[in-house]
């Protein structure tokens, strides 16, 4: 079972986890879930040391943009976002490995469907070789 | 503590070696982890691309297959892998530490400086041959493998560093245990003790303390006495090429500023260095007014200053490993002029950095009754 | 057309001259520009406030010991210059001051900026190799036939911002084979033309010569392309970073001597990027065994996740690397391909902020894909 960091939003997104936990929309045992204020509290530092550490998948959730509690950090996070891929890409590591999804509070089956969607990816592009390396 | 043990108290081991001498020392840390001597092995390796050694911290005794003790380049100055590692604290691990004698003294000074906590490692030092400039292995690592390896076997050092060339520390004991490949039978090495540490480790390693190194002894003396002569003749040439202001001056003339020779400094630890804080950056005005005293100044100017201010913070702890001017990109030979600074400095003092973990750092302690002749100097 | 005043000297010693010209008559308080320093020629950043020092400036010289957008960073750090000064830069280095400003780590004001279309510099280890003068009469024979040099920085060779955007003068350099005959300093700002308004030369109209530079643009992009594809055939998944960065030593002169890195305290130097003993036992736990120190392949991705957006593509990282790692290369590709997504030439616009401290309401929806 792939390991994915999910990073969900404390006002939008990690509530819609909570909703299709509720719901008992089944999603695979392979998030885990990190919950953090706004979605643009994510450093894309963060998100580096969690590829470099073994995860084989990140997940970055937050509110719609329109809707971030914060006003305006979901759109940072877009922006951020955007730049980190091109920052794996350019590196040549697979940026697939990495995806934004906006999930509002009431998105409980979204979030399933994300969630399933996003393993199912990271399965067929296999594990994450950073876990055991030594020269990193 | 490490103390020096006077000559006659250093007690010494015989061990043969089957293949190689690489492998006889794999074959005793794969040993001492066997046996819970070790829980780790702090030890260069080769980079999986071929064209460098990292140390790397090995649990996996597999990975001691691939360990090479003494490569021939010091990448990393093995004191800041030990600081890496354990300035933050011991951990539960009991860690062998295999480098070079410079790179274990340098470990000695970092311990008074409290960068690193060395009281669950156990400090492996051995024979040095010196090291190859790094740029000269990286261009072409398979050549250069095979220069290293028959100039350890003659003990020649001319593809080294500069200051390998003249380096009379490089069989010095400051560890818990040392390796000796100098004076030796074919086939056979020394291990000597220097510790209480190293003692029991060879005593849980069922290596008797019984044998005779006498001929080590010799043979270092006389390689020492050698180096000695070379390293006075080279200070004085060298005192006198940069001597006077103009001669300094231009010797530092193509520095640009990028600090690398203080960054790779083993004992340079400072997270925030005195010449990268806001003490020397001035306003416009000052500088202004500066150039305007002497028609032009160089911009940014103090560049001898950061040196001359890094000798004065540093060459008291210097153990004249080189590792500042393999990384300068300017070929400017600061480990030559560090390092006879340093002889100086230190011998005013009586000091050697890293002799032993006993002695205090020179300028944090005092006698009451010394070095009357710096005072009213010129009455 | 914009105004420029032509002058019949050489090049070089035009500049200089009308340098010394702003100095004698006060306009200026103080020339910043490159310098022989000392007799054996070793060539560095001065400020130069007389008009004798001003005899050994080589306002030109294809050499960047210290990238000037720093210099002038550190200059006005603490504050914009209290009296003029008129700086001669080289493009990329306008950039980098232009984007530290942004950054609030210095001022334009008070500071006239001459720079020129750029035929690009040598590595500095032609400095300890001691055949740059040697190479100089080449380099120069290249410009003036808008030919491309050869040895020259790997950053320099790819390099398509090769024009000045935001100087109040400009000496087009590039295709123009009579800089041994006359210096054209191009006026394009209104401080431009305050300042040379009073010097004695024939003032007319010029502009810089679209199509020479457009031909010049092509050969450098075609270079560029090149470089580009060479180092991607080496960075395939995390197996190619290993070998490319294996070798680093973590000096990290790179993020030292880089203009956009002014961090006083860099995230990676700090405590954050520490590891704990416990931290080491677990990695080993699970790993085998650790590179010491560690965090070599974070660093390089933090550093372009860092400063990519605002990488101008100098070079100096890769000329300060003792072990010869291709980092301008790299961080040049990456970084343009961060600064493509937001259509952004760092230090093209001083107005323009940094895109990733601003935002659209509405933009790049296709990222939930």
């Amino acid at each position: 079972m792939p390991k994915i960091l999910a990073f969900l939003c404390n006002w939008c997104s990690y509530a819609g986890a909570d909703l299709a936990g509720t719901s008992r929309s089944q999603y695979p045992s392979s998030i885990l879930p990190i919950r953090v204020m706004c979605s643009s509290r994510v450093d894309p530092l963060l998100i580096l040391r969690a590829f470099l550490n073994g995860a084989d998948g990140v997940l970055v959730a937050g509110c719609h943009p329109g809707d971030c509690h914060y006003q305006e950090g979901n759109y940072y996070t877009r922006r951020r976002f955007m730049m980190l891929k091109k920052v794996i890409e350019g590196c040549g590591l697979e940026s697939d490995r990495l995806r934004l999804s906006w999930v509002s509070a009431s998105e409980g089956s979204k979030y399933a469907r994300v969630a399933t969607e996003f393993t199912k990816k990271i399965k067929e592009l296999g594990e994450n070789s950073a876990k055991n390396e030594i020269f990193l | 503590m490490i103390k020096p043990a006077a000559s006659s108290e250093k007690k010494g081991a015989v061990l043969s070696i089957k293949t190689t001498i690489q492998d006889s020392i794999r074959n005793l840390l794969k040993k001492g982890m066997d046996q819970g001597v070790f829980d780790a092995v702090l030890i260069p390796m080769r980079v999986p691309a071929g064209d460098s050694f990292s140390y790397v911290l090995i649990k996996d005794k597999s990975l001691l297959n691939n360990a090479v003790a003494l490569p021939p380049i010091m990448s990393v100055q093995g004191a800041k892998a030990v600081s890496s590692v354990t300035r933050l604290g011991n951990g539960t691990m009991k860690i062998a530490a295999v480098m070079r004698p410079c790179e274990i003294r340098a470990t000695i000074e970092l311990t008074k400086l409290d960068q690193v906590h060395v009281e669950n490692m156990t400090l492996i030092s051995i024979d040095c041959p010196g090291v190859m400039p790094i740029l000269d292995f990286i261009r072409e690592p398979e050549k250069a493998i095979k220069l290293f390896e028959n100039a350890t076997k003659s003990w020649d050092d001319t593809i080294m560093r500069p200051v390998c060339q003249i380096c009379d520390k490089s069989s010095m004991i400051a560890g818990d245990l040392h390796i000796g490949t100098l004076g030796t039978k074919k086939d056979a090495f020394f291990i000597i003790s220097n510790s209480k540490k190293g003692k029991d480790t060879l005593e849980k390693l069922d290596i008797p303390l019984n044998g005779n190194i006498d001929s080590w002894q010799i043979k270092v003396k006389e390689n020492a006495e050698e180096k000695q002569k070379k390293r006075k003749k080279t200070h004085k040439d060298l005192k006198t090429k940069i001597g006077h202001l103009d001669n300094l001056l231009d010797t530092f003339s193509q520095c640009i500023n990028c600090h690398n020779c203080m960054r790779v400094c083993p004992v340079c630890y400072c997270r925030l260095c005195y010449f990268d804080s806001d003490k020397v950056k001035h306003p416009s005005g000052e500088y202004l007014r500066r150039a305007k005293e002497k028609g032009s100044i160089r911009f940014l100017p103090d560049t001898t200053l950061f040196h001359m201010g890094r000798m004065m913070h540093m060459s008291l702890s210097c153990v004249s490993c080189g590792s500042c001017e393999d990384a300068c990109p300017m070929s400017i030979p600061v480990a030559q002029i560090f390092s006879m600074v340093a002889d100086e400095t230190q011998g005013l003092f009586d000091y050697v950095a890293g002799r032993s973990s006993g002695e205090p750092l020179p300028l944090k302690t005092y006698k009451k009754d010394e070095l009357h002749e710096v005072e009213d100097a010129h009455d | 057309m914009t105004k420029a005043l032509k002058l019949t000297k050489n090049t070089e010693q035009g500049v200089r001259e009308f340098v010394k010209f702003l100095l004698e008559k006060g306009n200026v308080k103080g020339v910043f520009t490159l310098k022989k320093i000392n007799q054996k020629g070793s060539v560095a950043y001065s400020l130069i406030t007389t008009s004798d020092e001003l005899n050994d400036a080589v306002p030109f010289y294809p050499l960047m010991p210290t990238n000037a957008g720093t210099l002038l960073s550190r200059f006005t750090l603490n504050g914009s210059t209290t009296e003029p000064i008129v700086a001669i830069v080289k493009p990329c280095e306008l950039r980098a001051f232009i984007e530290l400003i942004k950054r609030e780590q210095g001022s334009l004001e008070n500071i006239y900026i001459i720079s020129s279309t750029c035929g690009g510099v040598y590595p500095l280890k032609i400095v300890a190799e001691e055949t740059i003068e040697k190479n100089l009469s080449q380099y120069w024979d290249a410009v003036k036939k808008g030919e491309m040099n050869e040895n020259l920085r790997p950053a320099c060779t790819g390099c398509t911002e090769f024009t000045p955007y935001t100087a109040d003068i400009t000496v087009d350099l590039i295709g123009h084979n009579n800089l041994d005959k006359e210096c054209v300093l191009i006026l394009n700002t209104k401080k431009g033309e305050e300042l040379a308004k009073e010097m004695k030369g024939e003032f007319l109209e010029r502009e810089l010569d679209k199509e020479t530079l457009k031909k010049f643009y092509d050969k450098r992009d075609a270079a560029k392309k090149k470089l580009f594809n060479e180092i991607n055939t080496k960075m395939k998944g995390l197996d190619g970073l290993i070998e490319i960065f294996g070798r680093c030593i973590g000096c990290h002169g790179c993020s030292t001597v880089c203009p956009i890195c002014y961090c006083k305290l860099c995230e990676f130097d700090s405590s954050d990027s520490e590891y704990k003993p416990s931290t080491y036992e677990s990695e080993l736990k699970r790993r085998g065994g650790l590179k010491v120190p560690p965090g070599t392949i974070y660093y390089h991705l933090g550093r372009l996740a860092h400063m990519g957006i605002s990488c101008v593509g100098c070079g100096s990282c890769e000329d300060v690397c003792p072990v010869d790692i291709p980092l301008s290369i790299i961080f040049k590709k990456v970084g343009e391909s961060i600064q493509q997504i937001f259509e952004y030439i760092p230090g093209k616009n001083i107005e323009e902020k940094i895109p990733l401290l601003t935002y659209e309401e509405e933009e790049f929806t296709e990222i939930e894909e």
